[in-house]
């Protein structure tokens, strides 16, 4: 092995010379993704402090003092306006009022007759101001219908639960962390095989065709180092990539998206309200997540050595394992679908059961005859690839191909 | 000692147009010995086999018949400890550029399993007499190609080899770098090396060649002092042997 680790050596060395791609590879994850999530969370908490302090415009087309006198009850909530010029649809879409309320005509006298009246209310979906105005009116509705039905109650004398037959009382078995691993479970496995691929092939790429195109490959073999250790050293740097690429960039996304939900919770609910990331994922859980991530990381080292050292040149090699990144994109979001985890031949189908049990992990659903599963099928495909890739890249053809 | 049995050597290459596999011979048949303190000049046109006979020396490339031993090593049988006597230059003026000539030979040396002591020392006395001990700490990025070639010299002959290979070394090197890297040569002889030197410069091959062999479609013509091949051919220059050569191939007699 004393080879291999001096081709990983020579291969860190050089990588460790060209400061711009080190920048890029483990510097800007670390800034990138704060940077983008505080931006995001800035973005949307003041897009939403925006329209939750701002009353909502309402024109009420048709007379209904009851309805009317609800809303300017309220002037933090709702404004009241004028009819807009020209067409109701232009005017909601471009945002000169939120709502449109049309009150049943003879709604006051339905009310006074005790009997149900409608509005009916039109806004735009799509608006998130629209939408908001729709669910203030539903609130102040539903707050005055029980106040309405309370006085009927009373002057009916009965009781004030009598249109309250039932109260269900729900209680979250799962908790928060649970819902949020779920939801983290789903689409982890997904950036972390993501990055992986995409952040070691063109160091790959690299390491293998452009030592073809530039050169220097014969030099490297021309020393005592047996071939197959040239090639085991290669594909350990590339795997090695891969894995710190992932770790850098899912650490950094971690403490980046901790920072956001720790915002959002004390913004919404109090600190108690979301559940931390350490509270997501134990030691345990991470460990076990490292764990399948390493033979699945050899696993694509392999692809890309394979292909890489085949090409005949950077161009080529790009060429070929470009829809890669395609299959685990397509492996990775058929893992994230709903329901997914219920499909009984997953946890046999390699790269899609580490997905699956990573998944598990997070949402503490762990099933460990399905990990085992996954492990044992990932470390032995990972030990195919590297003894297949170690067998054919020892072929003179693959090395000479001009 | 450098001692090639019989060699032979074919590849299999795709037609572009019927997409049929097709076989070529590269080498047929190859015989030759270069004792130690001994230059070999190994001559041909381009695609006649040379490259391919000198990567299967320098343990590249396995011959698919025939036996090659180097310092007393098969190739086949031992290949790592072959390549460990074998100081091999490529055709290629390419070195890795991100690195100094001092951190290139320091890596070649743990490489090649020398004592970084000995590596660096040898490395520096290399660049020295290659000119270029001013660089050894300069990254070769900005390097012309003589420079990267004197670079990739030191490299090929780091680790003390028995047996030199150089494969156009001159090939679009200045006059005064060719000149250094014969001078080199010439030492190289002096130490008793055994020396294969393929090129297409026929003053050089005159000027340090002990010996000469013409490769021609795989087949190894001459294998004789350069002065005698002129003879037998009863030519004026080794040019004329290669006219010759391809004047008979084209009658159907080589």
């Amino acid at each position: 092995m004393r080879g291999a680790l001096l081709i990983v050596k020579k291969e860190f060395m050089e990588l460790s010379k060209d400061r711009k791609t080190m920048f890029f590879t483990f510097v800007m994850p670390l800034i990138l993704y704060p940077l983008l999530f505080t931006m995001m969370g800035r973005l949307g908490r003041n897009d939403e402090a925006q329209r939750e302090g701002r009353p909502s415009r309402v024109w009420v087309a048709g007379p209904a003092p009851a309805l009317e006198a609800l809303l300017r009850s309220d002037t933090a909530k709702f404004q009241l306006v004028d009819k807009p010029a020209g067409d109701l649809g232009a005017a909601l879409r471009d945002q000169k009022l939120e709502l449109e309320l049309e009150p049943d005509p003879e709604a006051a006298a339905k009310l006074a007759r005790q009997e149900t009246w409608s509005i009916k209310a039109t806004y735009d979906r799509s608006d998130d101001s629209s939408k908001l105005a729709l669910d203030r009116l539903r609130e102040a509705l539903n707050r005055q219908d029980k106040a309405w039905v309370q006085e009927r109650l009373k002057a009916m004398g009965a009781s004030s639960q009598l249109a309250v037959p039932t109260r269900v009382e729900a209680q979250d078995a799962g908790g928060a962390s649970r819902t949020v691993g779920k939801a983290l479970g789903s689409f982890l496995p997904y950036i972390l095989m993501i990055m992986m691929y995409a952040g070691s092939m063109q160091h790959g790429i690299y390491a293998t065709a452009g030592e073809k195109e530039r050169g220097t490959l014969l030099s490297l073999l021309s020393t005592s180092i047996p071939r197959n250790q040239i090639i085991i050293g290669k594909l350990l740097y590339v795997f090695s990539i891969g894995l710190i690429v992932a770790m850098i960039n899912l650490l950094s996304m971690a403490v980046s998206v901790g920072r956001v939900m720790a915002a959002e919770g004390a913004a919404h609910h109090g600190s108690a309200g979301i559940p931390s990331l350490a509270a997501l994922a134990s030691p345990a859980t991470i460990g076990l997540t490292f764990l399948l991530m390493v033979p699945l990381g050899l696993f694509f080292a392999n692809f890309i050595i394979l292909g890489g050292i085949q090409a005949k040149n950077t161009v080529e090699a790009g060429t070929a394992l470009t829809p890669g990144v395609f299959v685990v994109v397509i492996l990775s979001v058929f893992s994230m679908a709903p329901g997914i985890e219920k499909m009984a031949f997953l946890p046999y189908v390699p790269v899609l059961n580490v997905s699956l049990a990573i998944r598990k992990l997070f949402s503490q659903q762990a099933n460990y005859w399905e990990y085992a599963v996954a492990l044992g099928m990932t470390i032995g495909l990972a030990a195919l690839m590297t003894w297949l890739s170690t067998r054919m890249l020892k072929r003179e053809s693959a090395i000479f191909k001009v | 000692m450098i001692q090639l049995t019989d060699i032979y050597k074919a590849f299999e290459v795709k037609d572009k147009k019927t997409r049929a596999k097709m076989r070529i011979e590269a080498v047929k048949g190859i015989s030759l010995t270069v004792r130690p303190g001994e230059i070999y000049g190994l001559l041909g046109p381009n695609g006649a086999g040379k490259s391919t006979t000198l990567r299967m020396i320098a343990g590249l490339m396995q011959p698919d018949q025939g036996r090659i031993e180097v310092c007393g090593l098969d190739t086949r049988k031992e290949p790592e400890k072959a390549r460990g006597c074998v100081g091999y230059l490529s055709t290629d003026l390419s070195v890795y550029n991100r690195f100094t000539p001092r951190e290139l030979l320091r890596l070649f040396g743990e490489f090649q399993g020398v004592d970084a002591a000995v590596a660096e020392r040898r490395g520096m006395h290399l660049l020295e007499r290659l000119h270029m001990a001013e660089f050894a700490d300069v990254r070769m990025e900005g390097f012309s190609g003589g420079q990267k070639q004197k670079v990739s010299i030191a490299r090929a002959l780091l680790h003390d080899p028995k047996a030199v290979i150089f494969d156009e070394p001159t090939t679009g090197l200045d006059v005064l770098t060719a000149k250094t890297v014969l001078d080199l040569l010439r030492i190289m002889k002096a130490e008793g090396r055994s020396v294969i030197v393929s090129t297409h410069v026929m003053p050089m091959v005159e000027a340090i060649c002990d010996r000469v062999g013409i490769i021609f479609e795989g087949v190894l013509h001459g294998d004789a002092p350069p002065r005698e091949i002129l003879e037998r051919w009863g030519v004026p220059t080794l040019d004329e042997v290669f006219f010759q050569l391809v004047a008979e191939k084209e009658r159907g007699i080589a």
